[in-house]
C-alpha cells in the first residue's frame, strides 16, 4: 500500500482491495469538491494535522455534511495498519486483511463518539487503538460464538445484544417483547448443572419446557405452547448469529446516503470556520508538543521495568504474540502473563497520569485515566515496532 | 488445568485481566450452590463463588488486605437474592458484578448495588466467568458516578445498564482509580431508603419468604425492598426462610440444646462458666452455667461477646450482654462503646455501656418478652460486622 500525501487525497479517497490485497485509492467526487473548495477558503489551513479537527468539530456540530466521511476517509490508513497488524498476528485463521479492514471501518462511528480532543491526543492514534481493539473483540465474539450451541448462546448473550439481534431482523415491538420474556424464562428454568458443559448446553428436556411454559402463561397472561417458545428461542439465537456475522458489504466507495447532505459553502457554520480554525490550529501545535513528551516519558519508563516485564511487553506489542504464545515462551503460566501485563501497564499509566497531573494541571479523571489507557496501547505498539527497525 | 487455548487467542485487548479459578474452589462451588431456594439462585452463587475465588487473590496480591463484605458466611444470604458482591479493599468498595455473557454488550449492576447507601460501592467491576475454561475475565469496570451520569435504568429487572462504550475497558486503570481520583468524581450522593417498623418487615418476609418466588427482589418497590434487606438481620432471615430452616437465632435454644450450625459460622458458641459467687463456702459445688459467646475482630484486637442469662418467666427474660477482652487480664480501650437496639434498630433506655476510660468489662442488661429480637452493635464497628436479631 502506498501511504497518501496529497491533503486532497486524504480526505476523499478510499482504500480499494482487490480479494485480500491493497488495490488502488478510489476518488469520491464529492469529497474531493467538497475538499478542494474547503481549502480554498482556508488556505492557510494546509497542514494534515489541522483537517481531521476541523471535519471532528463540523462532526460535532451536527450540521448535515460531508464531515463524517472525510472522517472516515482520513482512517483509512489508521485502520488499514490496525488491521495489518491484527492479520499478522492471526497464524492459521479464516480473516483475511480485507475482513478486519471491514469490521473496523463498520463502525467506525465508535472512534468519532469516543474522539476526545481537549485530552490531548491525535485522532489517528485514538482511531489505531480503537480499530485494533474492535477487530479483536469482533474475532473473539465471532470464535465464542461458533463454539456454543443455540441453547449455549441464548445462556451467554447479553440482553442488549439479543434486542439489538432481534431489531435488526426487522420484528416488531410486540414480538420482540414477547421474544424477551420467553427468553428471561428460558434463563431462569434452564441452568446448567455441575460438570455440564456451558458452551454446549443441550435443548431444555420436556420437564423444563414445562416449567418455561408455565412461567411465561404467568408473567403475560397469555398462553403459549411450549413448542412455539421453542420456535421464538432458536429464531433469537439464529437472529443474534445473523446479526454478529453481518453479510459485509463495503460502506467505503460511492454507498453514502446523498440525501440532506448540503456543501459546506451554503452552511452558517462555515463562517465562522475562521475563528474555529486559529483555535484547532492552536490546539494542535500545543497538542504534539505534549505527545511527544509523553512518548518519551513512556520510552523512558519502559527501560526502567524489570527484566521480565519489559519481554513480555516486547513479545506482546512488538511480535504480537498472543498471552498463550508468550507464556510458552517465557514458560509460564498463562494467567501470570496476564497479570504481569496487567501490572506493567499499570506502572506506565501512573507515570503518565502523574505527567498529566502535574504538567498539565489536568484533574485526573476516570474518563482521563480512559483515554491514557487507550492512547498507550497505540504508543506501546508503535514503540516497540519503531524500536524493532532501528535496530 | 490448561485453559482453553483459543480464549487466549482471541484475547480482545491487553486491558482485560484472565485469572485462573483454582480447580478445588470449582467443586466447592457446585456443593456451595445446593443450599438455595431455586436452581437460578444457585447457580448464580455458583458463578458469584467462582468469580470470588479467582479474584481476591489477585487483589490481595496487588491491593493488599482484600475482603468479602459483609463476610464469607453473610454471602449466601445475598446471592439468594440478588447477583454481585462487594470487597472492601482500605479506602475502597469494589463491587464484583459476574456474568455469563460472552458478547460484553454492556455491564448490568443490580440496583441494591447502587442505591442502598451501605451496598454501594466505588467501582463496578465487570466479570466474564467462564466454567469451561476454569476462568474469569475482568473485561472491564467503571465508578458509581459514571453508572448514575451514563448507565440506563432498566425497570424491567431493577438494573442499570451501562453501554460498553462507556466501561473502561483497562484494569490496569483501577489501582489508578484508587490513588489519583478524588473520591468525589467517584461516588455520587444516594438518597436514604425509609424506615421500616419491625411488623412491616415481618409482614414483608412472610410474603416474599414463598420459595415459588423466584425473583423477590422484583415483588415489592425497591425502597421497601432495600430497606428490608439492607438490614442484615432482615436479609438473614429472609434467606433462611426462603430455605425453609427453623429459626436459627434463637438463644434459648443454643443455651437448651446448641449453637445452631449456621450461627456456629458466625462464630457462635456456648460456654461453660464457673461462675465464684461471694457467699459460697468452700468445697460447695455450684453447677456451671451455660451462655453462649462470640470472638470480634475490633481495631485489630479480639474481644468477647457473651450473652448471659440472669433470670427467666414466663414474660419477663433478663439477659447481659458483655464484652471483654480475650485475652485475660487485658482491658477495652476508653472510647469503646456497647450498645443494643430494637429488632427495628431503635434505642431505648440504659441500651449502651461506653469506656469512658480503659475497662475490663462493658455490659448491658436487657428485659424482654419473650422470643424479643435485639440487635448488638460495638463502636468502633468489629471487622466483617453485619447486623443479627438475637431471639431472646
Amino acid at each position: 500500500m502506498h501511504l497518501r500525501t496529497n491533503i486532497v487525497e486524504i480526505f476523499s479517497t478510499f482504500l480499494q482491495f482487490e480479494g485480500d490485497r491493497f488495490c488502488s485509492w478510489v476518488t469520491d467526487a464529492k469529497l474531493r469538491q467538497s475538499m478542494q473548495s474547503c481549502i480554498q477558503k482556508i488556505p492557510q489551513s494546509a497542514s494534515e494535522n489541522f483537517w481531521p479537527l476541523y471535519w471532528y468539530r463540523i462532526w460535532q456540530s451536527q450540521v448535515k455534511s460531508f464531515a463524517r466521511e472525510h472522517l472516515i476517509a482520513y482512517l483509512q490508513e489508521s485502520c488499514y495498519q490496525a488491521s495489518a497488524k491484527i492479520v499478522q498476528t492471526l497464524r492459521y485463521s479464516q480473516y483475511k486483511l480485507s475482513d478486519c479492514f471491514q469490521i473496523a471501518i463498520a463502525q467506525v462511528d465508535k472512534v468519532l463518539k469516543g474522539f476526545d480532543p481537549n485530552q490531548g491526543f491525535s485522532m489517528e492514534s485514538y482511531a489505531s487503538a480503537i480499530f485494533g481493539s474492535i477487530i479483536r473483540d469482533t474475532l473473539r465474539q465471532h470464535h465464542e460464538i461458533d463454539i456454543c450451541s443455540d441453547w449455549g448462546l441464548l445462556r451467554k448473550i447479553s440482553q442488549k445484544r439479543l434486542v439489538e439481534s432481534l431489531h435488526a431482523s426487522g420484528l416488531s415491538a410486540d414480538t420482540i417483547y414477547a421474544y424477551l420474556r420467553a427468553w428471561h424464562c428460558f434463563k431462569t428454568f434452564y441452568v446448567p448443572k455441575p460438570s455440564q458443559a456451558t458452551r454446549q448446553l443441550r435443548r431444555p428436556d420436556s420437564q423444563t419446557w414445562e416449567a418455561i411454559a408455565q412461567a411465561y402463561k404467568s408473567q403475560t397472561h397469555s398462553q403459549v405452547d411450549s413448542q412455539t417458545l421453542e420456535n421464538w428461542l432458536l429464531n433469537s439465537a439464529k437472529a443474534v448469529r445473523r446479526f454478529v456475522y453481518p453479510p459485509v458489504t463495503s460502506i467505503n466507495v460511492s454507498t453514502f446516503e446523498e440525501e440532506g447532505r448540503e456543501w459546506l459553502d451554503n452552511i452558517p457554520a462555515a463562517e465562522n470556520s475562521l475563528l474555529n480554525d486559529i483555535i484547532a490550529q492552536e490546539e494542535q501545535q500545543i497538542r504534539t508538543q505534549q505527545l511527544l513528551e509523553m512518548k518519551a516519558i513512556l520510552a523512558t519508563t519502559v527501560t526502567q521495568l524489570e527484566p521480565q516485564a519489559q519481554e513480555i511487553l516486547q513479545l506482546y506489542y512488538k511480535q504480537g504474540l498472543t498471552q498463550q504464545y508468550i507464556a510458552k515462551q517465557l514458560q509460564i503460566q498463562q494467567y501470570t502473563v496476564s497479570r504481569r501485563l496487567t501490572k506493567a501497564r499499570e506502572t506506565l499509566l501512573r507515570v503518565l497520569a502523574q505527567w498529566s497531573q502535574e504538567k498539565l494541571h489536568i484533574s485526573v479523571t476516570s474518563d482521563l485515566l480512559k483515554s491514557i489507557s487507550t492512547v498507550m496501547e497505540e504508543w506501546l505498539q508503535s514503540h516497540f515496532l519503531g524500536e524493532g527497525i532501528g535496530g | 488445568m490448561i485453559a482453553h487455548p483459543t480464549l487466549f487467542t482471541f484475547t480482545s485487548g491487553a486491558g482485560e485481566l484472565i485469572l485462573e479459578i483454582p480447580t478445588e474452589q470449582q467443586i466447592q462451588a457446585w456443593l456451595w450452590s445446593q443450599y438455595f431456594s431455586h436452581p437460578v439462585s444457585g447457580y448464580r452463587a455458583f458463578l458469584n463463588k467462582l468469580c470470588l475465588s479467582a479474584i481476591l487473590p489477585w487483589l490481595e496480591q496487588n491491593f493488599a488486605q482484600a475482603k468479602p463484605w459483609t463476610s464469607t458466611t453473610a454471602l449466601p444470604s445475598f446471592w439468594e437474592l440478588v447477583n454481585g458482591c462487594a470487597i472492601v479493599l482500605d479506602q475502597m468498595r469494589l463491587i464484583l458484578v459476574p456474568g455469563e455473557e460472552i458478547d460484553r454488550g454492556e455491564l448490568r449492576v443490580p440496583q441494591e448495588w447502587v442505591d442502598i447507601p451501605s451496598w454501594s460501592g466505588d467501582c463496578y467491576l465487570a466479570i466474564q466467568v467462564e466454567p469451561d475454561d476454569n476462568c474469569v475475565i475482568i473485561w472491564g469496570y467503571c465508578t458509581h458516578a459514571q453508572l448514575q451520569t451514563y448507565g440506563i435504568y432498566d425497570l424491567s429487572d431493577r438494573t442499570y445498564c451501562l453501554d460498553a462504550a462507556e466501561v473502561i475497558k483497562d484494569i490496569s486503570t483501577l489501582a489508578l482509580v484508587k490513588e489519583l481520583v478524588p473520591k468525589e468524581s467517584i461516588r455520587s450522593s444516594v438518597q436514604p431508603l425509609p424506615v421500616l417498623q419491625r411488623q412491616q418487615a415481618q409482614n414483608l418476609i412472610c410474603c416474599l419468604q414463598k420459595p415459588e418466588i423466584i425473583a423477590p427482589r422484583l415483588e415489592i418497590p425497591f425502597p421497601l425492598w432495600g430497606a428490608l434487606i439492607e438490614h442484615g438481620g432482615w436479609r438473614q432471615n429472609l434467606y433462611q426462610q426462603r430455605l425453609g430452616l427453623l429459626q436459627q437465632w434463637s438463644v434459648w435454644k443454643w443455651l437448651e440444646s446448641g449453637v445452631s450450625e449456621l450461627a456456629q459460622q458466625w462464630g457462635w458458641e456456648n460456654l461453660s462458666l464457673q461462675l465464684h459467687t461471694a457467699g459460697a463456702r468452700s468445697g460447695e459445688k455450684i453447677p456451671p452455667r451455660t451462655i453462649v459467646s462470640r470472638q470480634l475482630a475490633i481495631a485489630g484486637q479480639l474481644y468477647e461477646l457473651r450473652i448471659v442469662p440472669q433470670s427467666r418467666s414466663s414474660h419477663t427474660n433478663i439477659w447481659r450482654f458483655e464484652l471483654r477482652n480475650a485475652t485475660a487480664k487485658a482491658a477495652i480501650p476508653g472510647g469503646f462503646k456497647l450498645r443494643l437496639l430494637t429488632e427495628d434498630l431503635q434505642p431505648f433506655p440504659d441500651n449502651e455501656d461506653v469506656a469512658t476510660t480503659t475497662v475490663e468489662l462493658l455490659f448491658v442488661e436487657v428485659a424482654c418478652e419473650p422470643a424479643e429480637g435485639v440487635v448488638w452493635e460495638t463502636e468502633p464497628l468489629p471487622e466483617n460486622y453485619d447486623r443479627e436479631i438475637l431471639r431472646l
